[in-house]
């Protein structure tokens, strides 16, 4: 498709399933085909990532009036490597969310189905790679909120490892967890994105360094090649709600790997999976009340002027109800686990039970932990389960669903969470054609180019 | 308010730093200490825009980048300049260095805090214990020696500032608004907290004297009260009764003043046996006149702090702080203990001068003066056996003077003009009586006046002796003390008001005779010494 008619078409797919915040109305005058790496590509981008050319919103009434003077470093990263961005995607607000229904703007439809939700938090870029507007599309992902959305249209939904790509200019939700991820209908475009987007940066205390990088691809070299690729599957992960469909397309692809001499599957267990819902709802909630502590609506977005904003003492309460009612809650739970008592009975305990989680994957994988430098015990090379655990739920049942009880709505994370505890590369592919069945895949940290080899070669 | 300044003002006009308020042997006194300092790094603590808080009053918001004003996608980066600023001061009070310290977000909502929380260290500060020894020979404190322990030193953000006012551009019609100024947003700042181990406002007084000049002495931070690069809370407890915490004391004076007030106070609160239904710690504030309450612990904050969570870690070597102990030179009070001893011998107030930095001062700082006369003063030894007192009061009275009137900077006098070995020079013509004490400072003014009307560039090499051949200063060497009399004796006679001379010989006006050798000096340009002078107009008024 011609980026023109692409463009063309962007009023109709936005009518059809509200992928975008804002988007653009004119082909760029500088649209040339040259030799850079992703030239002629076209991208969308979550609107928590910050874009000098659209509103940066979040989805959020808080931020609906914010522009911001400066591109984040992927936005930059892809400029530079010839890429054409189409528009800021539809979210559920600030990152929190797995159905894509919080949002200010209209829920975002699944174009496998148009009553389907597409999953959250990156739903918009989900639905523009899975509408094909878009050849790929940039999420973050905390809790699984790339792959998520990516099982649930059928498309590839790549995490790679905390810190591999730049999260300066990414809004922060909870930054021990925040992951920049890449969606798209094939593995080459992940790849290519990924290659633009793997690069340390000096403005986020959290990239990856050069020297840790380095010692990565030495690590890589020693691997040997020639012995066969040990997969592991959780015993953690058998979960008896897991919806029939998935289960069969999930026993499919192991018979798939089975068939090859390649590679062996074995069942591992990681005791501390167990923990993990309970360790990211007390971390992820606590850093996302301390992170939006800032939007006080004094030096941007939203600030209501005609009510007093300090009311008993207590500062900005009317320009803070801004928010949405999810968000609300993960502040007065993040505040509640933060508050003295809280922060010594929860919030270190689940760091510590997250520290416990991570030594455990250390002993699983063959390849070593470089951050760590925990020594293996086993050699498994990558593990795998369903990436999603129901089918997509019906929007107009959606909302029921996360309003009578919103753990119903945090149970659909069960598969991703620990990946995202652990800061694992992780990926959903789809195994079975336009089906909502993802498959995740994940492999120890810093062994993102191999993750993305061994999805090469079974798909 | 108004009433409250001008009160301030006079209190320390009067220069009554100390306590001028009895204390009660009864009621003891029990203070402690937060003092917050801002280091005068070239960048902020997280970001790297330029730090300069005091550019606020003409350039409000300058010095602010996307992080100091939080926008959203903004990270912190630390500057390790504050670590190292952090570590000297450390060092410098023995405080145990944590190899891994780290930083937490304390959390509240106010105008001046943009993040909504600021990044301090809370649970692994970055040094805990240390102490400064404040003594009665260095401090004029009441012991002959006081501990001072330190309880932790932790790096944190400072808040912008916020400016109240009555009409702003925005606001043309009435009531107040707050403007906020974001220059000072996320300069870095250490955090000090003492022990409870202050009994009196001598104490204080000393302490803050103290640490001020330590902080310049390391080249930390400006060092000032007045303009808040220094900010200090105290903890006042008397007696039994609950600590207070004292806020909003802009300077010493106010810092004692509260200090007075609040121990008054409390001890009315004992006395009165009201200490039952008061018991619980306060924040106070002092407004010139009296301390106020600003909140008490009933309704005080949960500041809900916690690990920074993309902040590393602040890793450090033992072989770091090995390295930067190295550079750290001694204590004020070793310098001027070795200044007062053998072979300088200088009293305690000019040791002082050479070693305290009062302020910081654009002509020199102590340290450079303090090498400028130790050299001088090796010099001028070397070629002579004479008392060398001549030097630091030439050095401190003479050269200081005219640098000030001048405005010279003693670096580029020394490095372009006069070297300490050319002032020994000098100093040694004097004593040899080559040329008088009144025709060197002539001299030495003139030289100086010529080097900053030729803009401090480096000159000819000074050659003293030459000089004053060339002015033809020379000291007359073989005095005619039959036409110096007669010389003195025509001076006596055009004195127009005999009074004056009958004064002098009576002893009612003794220092007059100085105006007498004044005139003689003036007469016999400078060529005759003083003392010559004197003598001869003794003899002629027979005066013993």
């Amino acid at each position: 498709m011609s980026l023109k008619s692409m463009i063309s078409q962007l009023p109709k797919v936005q009518k059809d399933f509200n992928i975008f915040t804002s988007y653009i109305k004119d082909a760029p005058i500088t649209n040339r085909i040259n030799d850079t790496p992703l030239s002629g590509k076209v991208g969308a981008i979550k609107d928590n990532i910050a874009t000098k050319d659209f509103p940066t919103t979040c989805a959020s009434n808080v931020l609906k009036t914010y522009n911001s003077p400066f591109d984040a470093t992927v936005v930059e990263l892809l400029k530079k490597d010839g890429a054409i961005i189409i528009g800021k995607t539809n979210l559920d607000e600030f990152g929190m969310g797995s159905l894509g229904l919080h949002t200010i703007f209209e829920p975002v439809r699944n174009p496998l189905n148009d009553n389907w939700c597409i999953g959250g938090s990156s739903s918009g870029s989900a639905a523009a790679v899975a509408s094909r507007i878009s050849d790929f599309a940039l999420g973050t992902d905390t809790g699984g909120s790339v792959r998520l959305p990516s099982a649930y249209s059928a498309i590839y939904g790549f995490k790679p490892s905390y810190g591999r790509i730049s999260r300066w200019g990414v809004v922060a939700f909870a930054q021990s967890l925040d992951t920049v991820g890449i969606l798209a209908n094939d593995i080459d475009t992940i790849k290519k994105v990924f290659q633009t987007l793997d690069k340390y940066d000096p403005r986020d205390p959290t990239s990856l360094n050069v020297e840790l990088r380095d010692l990565l691809k030495e690590n890589l070299l020693k691997v040997n090649t020639s012995d066969k690729i040990k997969i592991g599957i959780p015993k953690e992960f058998i979960q008896n709600e897991l919806a029939p469909e998935i289960k069969q397309t999930f026993l499919k692809y192991i018979e798939s790997l089975l068939k090859h001499n390649k590679y062996d599957v074995y069942p591992v267990s990681l005791p501390s999976i167990r923990d993990s819902l309970s360790i990211y709802y007390t971390l992820a909630p606590a850093e996302a009340a301390s992170n939006l502590a800032k939007y006080d609506g004094i030096r941007y977005g939203t600030r209501d002027t005609k009510k007093p904003d300090i009311i008993d003492g207590d500062f900005y309460n009317t320009s803070r109800s801004n928010f949405g009612p999810e968000v609300k809650n993960r502040i007065i739970l993040g505040n509640y686990n933060l508050c003295s008592e809280g922060y010594q009975n929860n919030f270190i305990k689940a760091q510590q039970l997250r520290v416990q989680m991570i030594d455990q994957f250390d002993k699983i994988f063959k390849f070593k932990n470089i951050l760590t430098k925990n020594e293996p015990i086993y050699d498994i090379d990558f593990i795998i389960s369903p990436t999603n655990l129901n089918l997509p739920p019906l929007i107009h049942q959606g909302s029921t669903i996360s309003e009578s009880n919103p753990l119903k709505e945090y149970m659909n994370d069960i598969f991703t969470i620990p990946m995202s505890l652990a800061g694992l590369p992780s990926i959903s592919i789809p195994f079975v054609n336009s089906k909502p069945h993802g498959i995740q895949i994940c492999t120890q940290y810093g062994n993102d180019e191999k993750l993305l080899e061994f999805v090469k070669d079974t798909m | 308010m108004l009433r409250a300044k001008t009160q301030l003002i006079s209190h320390s006009l009067k220069g009554k730093w100390y306590s001028t308020v009895a204390k009660s042997a009864e009621y003891k006194l029990t203070c402690g200490l937060e003092i917050h300092t801002q280091l005068n790094t070239v960048n902020k603590l997280f970001s790297a825009s330029t730090n300069n808080p005091f550019e606020s009053i003409s350039h409000p918001n300058l010095n602010t980048s996307y992080f100091d004003i939080a926008l959203p996608g903004t990270q912190p980066i630390l500057n390790y300049e504050a670590v190292l600023f952090a570590l000297k001061l450390a060092l410098s009070m023995k405080s145990n260095v944590n190899l891994n310290s780290q930083f937490d977000r304390k959390h509240y909502f106010y105008g001046d805090q943009p993040q909504g929380y600021q990044i301090t260290q809370h649970y692994h500060p970055f040094s805990t214990g240390g102490y400064l020894t404040l003594s009665k020979e260095f401090d004029s404190i009441k012991d002959t020696e006081k501990k001072i322990n330190i309880i932790q030193l932790q790096i944190e953000q400072d808040t912008a500032r916020s400016l109240h006012v009555h009409q702003s551009p925005l606001n043309k019609t009435s009531g107040e608004d707050i403007l906020i100024d974001f220059n000072r947003s996320n300069v870095p700042l250490i955090e000090l907290v003492t022990e409870p181990d202050f009994h009196d406002t001598l104490q204080i007084k000393a302490f803050i004297k103290k640490y001020q000049n330590l902080v310049r002495q390391l080249k930390i931070s400006t060092g000032d009260l007045e303009a808040g690069s220094i900010r200090i809370d105290v903890n006042v407890s008397v007696n039994e009764h609950p600590r207070v915490e004292l806020k909003n004391l802009p300077n010493t004076s106010s810092i004692i003043a509260a200090i007075d007030y609040e121990y008054q106070r409390q001890m009315q609160v004992l006395k009165d046996g009201r200490i039952e239904e008061d018991a619980h710690v306060e924040t106070r504030a002092w407004d010139g006149t009296k301390t106020t309450v600003l909140r008490s612990k009933e309704s005080a904050m949960d500041y809900r702090y916690m690990a920074d969570p993309e902040l590393p870690l602040i890793t450090l070597d033992n072989d770091v702080l090995e390295e930067v102990a190295k550079t750290l030179s001694k204590s004020a009070d070793e310098y001027i203990k070795d200044l007062m001893s053998e072979p300088y011998h200088l009293s305690m107030k000019d040791a002082k001068i050479l070693t305290i930095q009062n302020e910081f001062n654009d002509l020199y700082n102590n340290e450079e003066l303090r090498q400028y006369y130790v050299d001088t003063f090796k010099s001028y030894t070397k070629d002579s056996t004479a008392s060398s007192k001549i030097v630091i009061s030439w050095i401190l009275h003479e050269l200081l003077g005219n640098l000030k009137k001048l405005d010279i900077p003693l670096k580029l006098l020394s490095d372009n003009l006069l070297p300490p070995n050319k002032l020994a020079n000098l100093l040694t013509l004097i004593h040899t009586k080559v040329i008088s004490n009144a025709n060197a400072k002539q001299l030495l003014f003139h030289i100086l006046d010529e080097f900053k009307t030729s803009r401090c560039v480096k000159l000819e090499e000074i050659d003293f002796m030459t000089l004053v051949k060339k002015y033809d200063l020379q000291t007359t060497n073989n005095i005619d003390y039959a036409s110096l009399e007669e010389g003195c004796n025509k001076i006596l006679s055009e004195i127009k008001k005999p009074t004056m001379i009958e004064d002098i010989k009576s002893g009612k006006k003794k220092n007059s005779i100085k105006y007498l050798v004044g005139l003689g000096m003036r007469k016999y340009q400078g060529k005759i010494e003083a003392q010559e002078i004197e003598t001869m107009f003794k003899k002629i008024l027979h005066i013993k």
